[in-house]
């Protein structure tokens, strides 16, 4: 089966506002229902380059944005769960808060053409 | 603070952190094995499905290698490995790294050790509570510090400009019942003195503002080393008793140990409230004394004030507390000057030393000699480093042709040179303890020892600390840089040998010896200087012999002595002594040379006009017959005192040449009359001209009244004896003698000789400190210099055995390897006598006799240097002159 041709990038630098926005609506998730839930979302039009999640929540996990706790997958198997801490929400909302100034700005550019 | 919380998380990361690797690949496996599953679940092959879930991973080593990035881990272990790696190399040289560490523990310790005396007796914040809103209250800007109890009294009751203040005068008190004096070191308080400190009682109380009363009983409260030392630490201390100066006084309250007093040279033993001074003296007290000057006052400044608001409130309150306390003996014009009297603020965070303030240019001076031994340590190390970093040219060359980066050598190179400097530093640490405490010792004198905390605290190890780091600096970095700036291509073409040779234009090497000679001509030109300075003081005749006299002091004011009886006791104590067997003469008077204490007033000498008050002061004594024969001072003309000065003669006088000189010019001193007060003095005699409080003072003026024309002899007076044996032995039976006229007197003994030689105390030690340390800077000159003479010769060999095998002799390769010594002498000379010259000046207050633009002594310092360093060269070019020529060239 071939790879969907319509698969981008995701925008550098806001990987991590996905990892805490996917964690802020489910709550706890292991690295794979991460990556799987933002592709789900995002219709799977936004790839994230898999492996990359996982240096990325070890930087999160020493900010302190998330904590982490071992658990038991439904297929039985041993997986770290994620979870926001209170500074992560904070962070969240102040990644969100940029990433949407910058956008409308952008939008706003796009539209004076 | 969010990079606490991240610190926080780190540490407990590497703590528990021997799983992270585990943990992370066992995630990054599920991961996989579930991607795999689904694409298995869509169709695809199990080895595709597999192969294709990696492809979409990424770079699963390289993700956990970033991911152990995030913890830090992997800088902490490069620097684990650094300092694995230098140690290894350190010990690859173990006689490389010996001199280094040894020598920076010399240089690190010197200079920790000076920098900690300066630190306890001028930088220091007394332990005490918020030292930095205490401020002193004085007379005047500079110059004397203590008011008057009646103005204390006033500035107490009247003040608003301060939270609350203290006064105090330090002193001593006399432990012993009569005979031979021991003392404590004492302080006089104000009440509330310990409350403004913020001083706790570890045992009982503290004084409180009750003991400001007249006529409040006899307390004190003792230290904690008072406590431990002379009282064996009792535990019901409280309620016992003392004896200070024959009285009793009970014990109130312990205070705990970190607090010394105020004065930061002594410490204190025990304390008494001000108010006691009645007690001490009964006959006429200092408390409504309007003219006796010995209270410092300090204030704790008001939350949020400011020392110009506190300054701006005291002045205002100043002339009504003058107008209370003005002198009424005082004669009118003298009033008038007491009520210009103003209120001078200083802040007083690291109390008072008199150390301190004497010593200050000396501890500078000091602490620029050992600073400027650890740069030319510095600089050998560093010379060192350069031989050591050609050597290893080859290492670095592959090191970085494998692709560390010339950052990473350099960072290597660092590593070792911090692993020095720290080494170095741990032992300099330990050295600087010991030798702090030897240099308070060699600076005590044996009436008044020095007690500096020296405790370790934090500024003395932030600054071994600084030192340290500096230093690794100064002799790693360039080293660092020079050994890994080189064009890798073209060493890896060459052999072993090579680079360096090609780019050795300029050689940073001769440099720093050059850098060397110079320093260490500055510290050989200023080890002169010292040394001339003490000789001169040593050698200076001070107008009388110092060998084999006993000083005894006597004090009568506690004994059962009436005043109109104190002529008689001391005459009758005086006759005694002279029939001592051993004694060859003896004599009494109110003062003995060399001492602090000094005695003077304006005169009227007949005949003479003076210019300014200034040219009439005439220091004073009043000796008994025999004085100067017993202190073998010469009497140049007239006769000395006799008998038959009494009460009833008139007064008669003994100046010295220089007063008779000053006063009188070339005629005859003889019969003229000095008025004094509402006396006059017809002079008798003149004799030779005696130092009076110190040796290196000019030659002042000084009148002798005689002993038995004193109407009202004061309490304390001095016994001179000549002796024929050492003059210790002849203590036991001096105060049997004393004692058998009258028991209550309270005595000390001092040998002259021994004042006079602790009056030379700084100037002795300063000498010795800077040959120490000037030899050390010549011996490490000299090493440096053997050092790069050798390199030069090992670099040259081929040149050299060419030139001898084309049949240049001995001589010559002796003169061109010596030619390049002379040339790098020549330019730290040069340098090292413009910064003698420069650095000169600073010292001159140290300075007598000897002055530090003297060509004699700037070029006796330059031979030395030369002649050694020359000596130290001469070792290797003499190994090149005897090179065998064939065998070097074989080897080439």
């Amino acid at each position: 089966m071939p790879e969907n041709p319509r698969r981008d990038e995701i925008p550098p630098g806001t990987l991590y506002m996905l990892i805490l926005k996917m964690l802020a609506r489910h709550g706890q998730l292991h690295g794979y229902e991460i990556a799987g839930a933002i592709q789900a979302v995002s219709d799977e039009v936004l790839q994230v380059e898999e492996g990359s999640l996982y240096p990325a929540l070890q930087r999160m996990l020493l900010k302190g944005w998330v904590t982490a706790e071992w658990g038991v997958t439904a297929g039985n198997r041993r997986a770290r769960y994620y979870r926001l801490t209170p500074a992560g929400r904070k962070q969240l909302l102040a990644e969100v808060e940029q990433y949407q100034r910058v956008n409308g700005a952008i939008h706003k550019i796009l539209q004076t053409v | 603070m969010t990079w606490i919380g991240e610190l926080w998380r780190r540490l407990r990361h590497q703590l528990s952190g021997a799983s992270f690797d585990q943990d992370l690949a066992e995630e990054m496996r599920l991961h996989v094995d579930l991607r795999a599953a689904d694409k298995l679940a869509q169709g695809l092959q199990p080895d595709a499905a597999r192969a294709a879930a990696r492809r979409q991973f990424g770079n699963a080593t390289q993700l956990q290698e970033s991911s152990r990035d995030a913890w830090g881990w992997t800088r902490l272990d490069s620097w684990r490995r650094d300092i694995r790696f230098g140690l290894r190399s350190l010990a690859a040289n173990p006689g490389f790294a010996a001199t280094a560490v040894l020598s920076l523990a010399l240089g690190i310790g010197a200079n920790t050790a000076i920098f900690s005396i300066l630190n306890a007796v001028l930088l220091r914040s007394l332990p005490v509570e918020d030292p930095q809103r205490l401020v002193q209250v004085r007379p005047g800007d500079q110059g004397d510090d203590e008011f008057t109890n009646p103005i204390w009294e006033q500035v107490r009751d009247r003040q608003q400009a301060f939270s609350g203040m203290l006064a105090y005068a330090p002193g001593r008190f006399d432990l012993a019942d009569g005979g031979e004096s021991h003392y404590a070191a004492g302080l006089m308080v104000s009440g509330d003195f310990f409350r403004v400190l913020g001083v706790p009682a570890l045992e009982g109380r503290v004084f409180t503002g009750d003991e400001d009363r007249r006529g409040t009983p006899p307390l004190a409260v003792i230290s904690y080393s008072f406590w431990k030392r002379s009282l064996a630490g009792e535990a019901d201390v409280i309620g016992k008793t003392v004896r200070l100066n024959r009285h009793t006084f009970q014990i109130v309250g312990v205070t705990p140990p970190w607090f010394r007093g105020l004065d930061t040279d002594w410490g204190f033993d025990i304390a008494v409230p001000i108010a006691c001074d009645p007690v001490f003296h009964p006959a006429h007290n200092a408390l409504d004394e309007r003219s006796q000057w010995w209270l410092r006052i300090i204030g704790r400044l008001l939350p949020g004030e400011t020392v110009e608001q506190a300054r701006d409130r005291m002045r205002a309150i100043a002339p009504e507390i003058f107008r209370a306390t003005v002198p009424q003996d005082f004669p009118a014009e003298a009033q008038q000057g007491y009520l210009k009297n103003s209120f001078f603020l200083k802040p007083a965070a690291t109390g008072f030393s008199e150390m301190g303030a004497q010593y200050r240019t000396a501890l500078f001076t000091l602490m620029a000699i050992v600073g400027l031994v650890l740069l030319i340590a510095c600089a050998n190390i560093a010379n060192l480093l350069l031989a050591r970093a050609a050597a290893r040219q080859k290492e670095f060359s592959v090191r970085m042709a494998i692709g560390a980066g010339r950052a990473r050598v350099v960072r290597q190179l660092m590593t070792e040179s911090l692993l020095l400097s720290t080494m170095g530093a741990g032992a300099g640490l330990l050295l600087a303890s010991w030798g702090g405490r030897l240099l308070i010792h060699m600076l005590s004198t044996t009436t008044h020892p020095l007690d500096i905390d020296l405790s370790l605290d934090s500024r003395v190890l932030a600054f071994t600390i600084g030192v340290a780091i500096l230093t690794a600096a100064l002799f790693g970095l360039t080293p660092a840089l020079r050994a890994t700036r080189f064009d890798l291509h073209q060493l890896m073409k060459e052999n072993a040998r090579g680079a360096l040779r090609a780019s050795a234009r300029f050689n940073p090497g001769k440099a720093l010896v050059a850098g060397q000679v110079a320093l260490s001509l500055v510290l050989l030109v200023a080890t002169g200087l010292f040394l001339g300075t003490l000789r001169n003081l040593q050698a200076l005749d001070p107008g009388f012999t110092r060998h084999n006299v006993l000083i005894i002091t006597a004090d009568v004011e506690q004994a059962a002595i009436p005043a109109a009886m104190r002529a008689n006791t001391f005459r009758e104590i005086l006759d005694r002594l002279r029939a001592l067997p051993g004694v060859a003469a003896a004599a009494s008077a109110v003062l003995t040379p060399i001492g602090p204490e000094g005695w003077a007033q304006m005169v009227r000498p007949e005949g003479l006009t003076s210019k300014s008050a200034k040219d009439t002061l005439l220091f004073l004594n009043r000796v008994s017959p025999g004085y100067f024969a017993t202190l073998r001072t010469p009497l140049l003309l007239g006769r000395d005192f006799n008998e038959r000065d009494g009460p009833s003669a008139p007064n008669a006088m003994i100046v010295n040449e220089s007063a008779a000189r000053q006063f009188f010019g070339a005629a005859d001193p003889i019969g003229k009359t000095i008025g004094m007060g509402k006396d006059s003095y017809q002079i008798v005699g003149v004799v030779k001209d005696t130092k009076y409080n110190r040796i290196k003072e000019e030659d002042r003026r000084i009148g002798y009244m005689a002993a038995g024309q004193d109407a009202a002899p004061g309490p304390e007076i001095r016994f001179a004896l000549r002796s024929d044996v050492p003059v210790e032995t002849l203590i036991p039976a001096a105060r049997a003698a004393i004692a058998g006229v009258n028991r209550g007197v309270s005595l000390e003994f001092r040998n002259l000789e021994l004042q006079v030689f602790e009056s030379l105390l700084l100037p002795r030690a300063v000498a010795l400190l800077s040959s120490v340390f000037g030899s050390l800077a010549l011996l490490l000159a000299m090493v440096g210099l053997y050092g790069v003479t050798s390199y030069a010769v090992t670099r040259r060999k081929g040149e050299i055995a060419i030139r001898m095998a084309l049949g240049a002799p001995r001589a010559s390769v002796l003169r061109l390897v010596l030619r390049d010594v002379v040339v790098l002498l020549a330019i730290g000379i040069a340098a090292g006598l413009a910064a003698s010259l420069a650095a000169g000046r600073l010292v001159t207050s140290l300075l007598f006799g000897v002055r530090p633009r003297d060509p004699v002594q700037l070029a006796g310092a330059a031979l030395v240097l030369a002649a050694a360093t020359v000596a130290a060269a001469y070792l290797p070019a003499r190994r090149a002159a005897r090179l065998d020529p064939m065998a070097a060239l074989r080897e080439e």
